[in-house]
């Protein structure tokens, strides 16, 4: 019982952790390799706000702001003019995270900071104890996707979007500001690992290197998801629980690397990962 | 043509001067040099010779890769893993070297076979070469007391060199391995890094192999780390699972871009320049130093993808040829001679081709004889180019068979059909642009003649047909010529000539002639006649302008939704009722 929890729940966080990461991909074909930097970014939204005295809960839409605006200088001086160079797209990106990383090491240091539990304690389940955060990750991500979903299906943004993703030459030609759609989803996407990083907090601790090791994961994850969401939450359920259980039954070393491993296996299978299209 | 020939031995000279100079510096580095200084350029010039593993990947052949820290961090473990639980003798030193190369190189054979199969995208060799460093840590981690673990591997017998003497060994390594990357690079076989890189589909289509290419490049360049691994383990006495990891690899890219990728010279100094002021200034400002290099290396990238290499190169003399190019008569095969004028050279049985729901064509039958130029004509999505496609490319075809001289060509891969004497002509010109013309001709010869590894031959030696393509279209005068400098007519006919090079039994052609003018559509109608009479190849020419079919065919083929609608001379297809209103739009359904 316990081990399916933590399948589900290890699922649900990969999702938070890839989701921006998927939004950035999924429309404007750019792996952004400064994912992880943004990820430490959010986790240090979270050690102002503790430093500030302020709840904890306030560090979510502040690295959500902070997360977007940080997006879209980057969209507009960084990637916008590597369209067509996706490989080096990847590069600049990476670069980027260094920025990133030893502008935050320059002023809060490289050492660990803490940060208070969003919500602490555990909750007793079927006769065994369990984080009640852990839990709150699964809500965490279902919020995230409905909301996915709301956007893409609901919303004239999301409209445009899909037609982007479709056929960029012809969404263009149909008068859609393909700039705007651009800019508006890579803001979503940092934003969202942002807010990522602040949900991270409870798990890991906060160091300016907090945000490499969740990249690599998410990427690989990204890359078999192709551009749908519910490929993503089908990957993070399939890798996800492959980690758990490799974690458990095997070695926590050799967890670590199940989904990067399994992920690449799969995309040499079938070229084009979980996705249909 | 005399004062290109100069430029270039300026350039020549220039270089050889860097070299003598490179090598004094090695050579009596040690006399005015301290300790520290010593100890950081050793490890710098290792680092350089990994950089130019990793130039002749991205830079050359454009595989992004972080992989080579892997196959240097495995080649510098499987050193020390030797020297510490064996011992150190020169047997077992010997035995630490072999292996310090030999398993890097079967890592970089089994990456090298996931990473490149056919129709794997460029981004699929990134993402494995992510994976490798990753996996190699984590099995460092987990090796215990084999490895070391974190804490790595330290305090076991190495060569007995000495500070001095491991500057010098690295140096003298090092610098090798720039002269042997250099001729490497200029030779005929380097010419194809570039041509993968700028046309791999065209690669292909001239019958090499690109996949297995790339798995080779891989499998050497892993050895090359893992030697210089070897080094890294004995000159530094200390390996840790720092320097197998992702994060090293990173930093080797990030050095080869800034000193320039895509030459030779740039990521040696590079890599040399900013380890070693790394070494100087990160004590001092630590964050502040990565923080410039992170800058710099994201400006440049944006603003000056060649890196500072290419800046350094617009103040030297302008690249000149290796002098004149002469062209000489390959002889004839004379395959396409002997070939029995009766029996079908192409056999298409019930062919079919989807693309999920959607049936682009279905039942198609029809054979082609040495010598027939058959015209292939219908409307806008009438499934032309997906038909030439099919019969290019093996792994295209949905159902039914196609056979070439009796073989069945399902499943088989454009390079294998190559083979077999079939030679493709794209709609849109696919010629490598970086190279030039006459680099991009004797590309077509290579994979029949293997190319020199080291020079560069100053003999073009082609079919006479490929030749006469040539002087028709006054090409012979331009062979130094960059690819990207000609017109698109120019383009058209280099790619015709590059094809008809191949010597092929069937050549199918995909609107050979759009966009040209028409003193150049008579020249290439003139060269089909002649190649299909003349020396009994068959042509399959995919055309819009029914008076140039009508000039040059021998038989029509018209398609229609998928469907092969009527097969016969031009004057029963030029008096069809069906093909009149076909092209007037109206039998639909």
């Amino acid at each position: 019982m316990i081990l399916l929890l933590d399948i589900v729940t290890t699922a649900a966080i990969l999702f938070v952790v890839a989701s921006g990461l998927l939004a950035i991909f999924g429309v404007l074909k750019i792996i952004n390799f400064a994912h992880g930097a943004w990820l430490t970014l959010g986790g240090y939204c979270a050690v102002v706000t503790t430093a500030l005295g302020l709840d904890p809960w306030t560090a979510l839409p502040l690295a959500f702001v902070a997360g977007a605006l940080l997006g879209a200088i980057t969209e507009m001086v960084i990637v916008r003019p590597l369209y067509r160079r996706p490989l080096d797209a990847i590069l600049a990106t990476w670069g980027l995270g260094i920025i990133i990383g030893q502008l935050i090491t320059l002023w809060f240091g490289r050492d660990v900071q803490f940060t208070p539990n969003l919500l602490s304690g555990t909750v007793d389940i079927f006769g065994a104890s369990y984080s009640i955060y852990r839990l709150f990750t699964i809500a965490a991500a279902l919020i995230i996707g409905c909301a996915f979903a709301f956007l893409l299906e609901g919303t004239r943004l999301g409209l445009s979007t899909r037609a982007v993703i479709m056929n960029e030459t012809l969404a263009r030609a149909l008068g859609i500001d393909v700039a705007r759609v651009r800019l508006i989803t890579f803001m979503i996407g940092t934003g969202l690992t942002g807010l990522a990083g602040v949900l991270l907090t409870p798990l890991t601790s906060v160091d300016p290197n907090m945000g490499v090791g969740w990249l690599i994961g998410a990427f690989m994850l990204v890359m078999v998801a192709g551009s749908s969401f519910a490929a993503l939450a089908f990957a993070c359920l399939v890798f996800g629980g492959a980690q758990v259980l490799v974690s458990t039954f095997v070695s926590p070393i050799l967890g670590g690397i199940t989904v990067a491993v399994l992920c690449a296996l799969v995309l040499r299978v079938s070229p084009k990962g979980f996705s249909r299209g | 043509m005399a004062e290109r020939r100069s430029s270039f031995n300026i350039r020549a000279w220039l270089l050889a001067g860097l070299a003598v100079l490179a090598l004094l510096l090695v050579l009596f580095g040690p006399m005015f040099l301290d300790r520290f200084t010593l100890n950081v350029l050793t490890r710098s010039m290792i680092y350089a010779m990994l950089a130019i593993t990793v130039d002749l990947l991205w830079g050359f052949t454009g595989v992004l890769t972080f992989g080579q820290a892997a196959f240097f961090g495995i080649g510098a473990y499987a050193a020390a893993m030797i020297l510490t639980h064996m011992g150190a003798s020169p047997a077992l030193i010997a035995l630490a070297f072999a292996l310090a190369i030999i398993v890097p190189m079967l890592v970089g054979l089994v990456v090298g076979w996931l990473s490149f199969s056919y129709k794997a995208t460029p981004l699929y060799a990134t993402v494995i070469s992510l994976v490798l460093p990753i996996v190699t840590t984590q099995v460092v981690f987990s090796g215990g007391q084999w490895t070391g673990s974190s804490s790595g591997l330290v305090g076991y017998g190495t060569l007995p060199f000495g500070l001095v003497g491991f500057f010098r060994l690295a140096g003298i390594c090092l610098l090798v391995l720039t002269v042997a990357a250099w001729f490497f690079v200029r030779s005929d076989a380097g010419k194809l890094l570039v041509a993968i890189r700028d046309n791999e589909a065209r690669c292909a289509y001239l019958g090499l192999n690109p996949q297995r290419l790339k798995i080779a490049l891989t499998t050497v360049l892993a050895g090359v780390a893992g030697l210089a691994g070897f080094l890294f383990a004995n000159s530094s006495g200390v390996v840790a699972p720092e320097i197998t990891g992702f994060v090293f690899g990173t930093e080797l890219v990030i050095w080869t871009a800034l000193g320039g990728r895509g030459t030779i010279i740039g990521p040696v100094m590079g890599t040399i320049g900013i380890d070693y002021l790394s070494a100087n200034l990160s004590g001092e400002l630590p964050f502040l130093w990565n923080l410039v290099i992170g800058t710099l290396f994201v400006a440049m990238i944006i603003l000056l993808p060649n890196g500072l290499a290419a800046l350094v190169a617009k103040f030297l003399p302008a690249k000149g040829g290796a002098g004149a190019m002469r062209l000489t008569n390959l002889a004839a095969a004379g395959a396409q001679l002997t070939a029995p004028k009766e029996e079908a050279l192409l056999s298409v049985k019930d062919l079919g081709k989807t693309y999920g729901s959607l049936k682009v064509l279905e039942g198609l039958d029809f054979d082609i004889r040495p010598g027939e130029l058959v015209s292939l004509v219908g409307p806008n999505g009438a499934g032309k180019t997906s038909l030439m496609r099919c019969l290019s490319d093996g792994t295209e075809i949905s159902s039914g068979t196609v056979r070439i001289s009796g073989q069945e060509i399902n499943g088989r891969t454009p390079n294998e059909i190559v083979a077999l004497g079939v030679g493709r002509k794209f709609q849109v010109a696919s010629v490598f642009e970086s190279l030039t013309v006459a680099d991009c001709l004797r590309l077509s010869l290579a994979a029949r003649h293997r190319p020199s590894l080291v020079t560069r031959e100053s003999d073009l030696a082609l079919p006479a047909a490929a030749l006469d393509i040539l002087r028709l279209t006054g090409i012979d005068r331009m062979l130094e010529r960059p690819v990207a400098d000609l017109s698109h007519g120019l383009k058209q006919s280099l790619e015709l000539a590059m094809v008809v090079a191949l010597e092929p039994r069937l050549i199918l052609l995909d609107e050979p002639t759009a966009g040209l003018t028409k003193t150049e559509r008579t020249t290439i109608g003139g060269i089909l006649q002649k190649l299909t009479r003349e020396l009994g190849i068959a042509a399959i020419v995919v055309e819009h302008d029914l008076d140039f079919v009508r000039t040059i065919s021998s038989r029509v083929v018209v398609l229609h939704q998928g469907r092969l609608v009527l097969d016969g001379t031009v004057e029963v297809v030029a008096n069809s009722e069906l093909v009149k209103t076909i092209y007037s739009g109206g039998a639909h359904g």
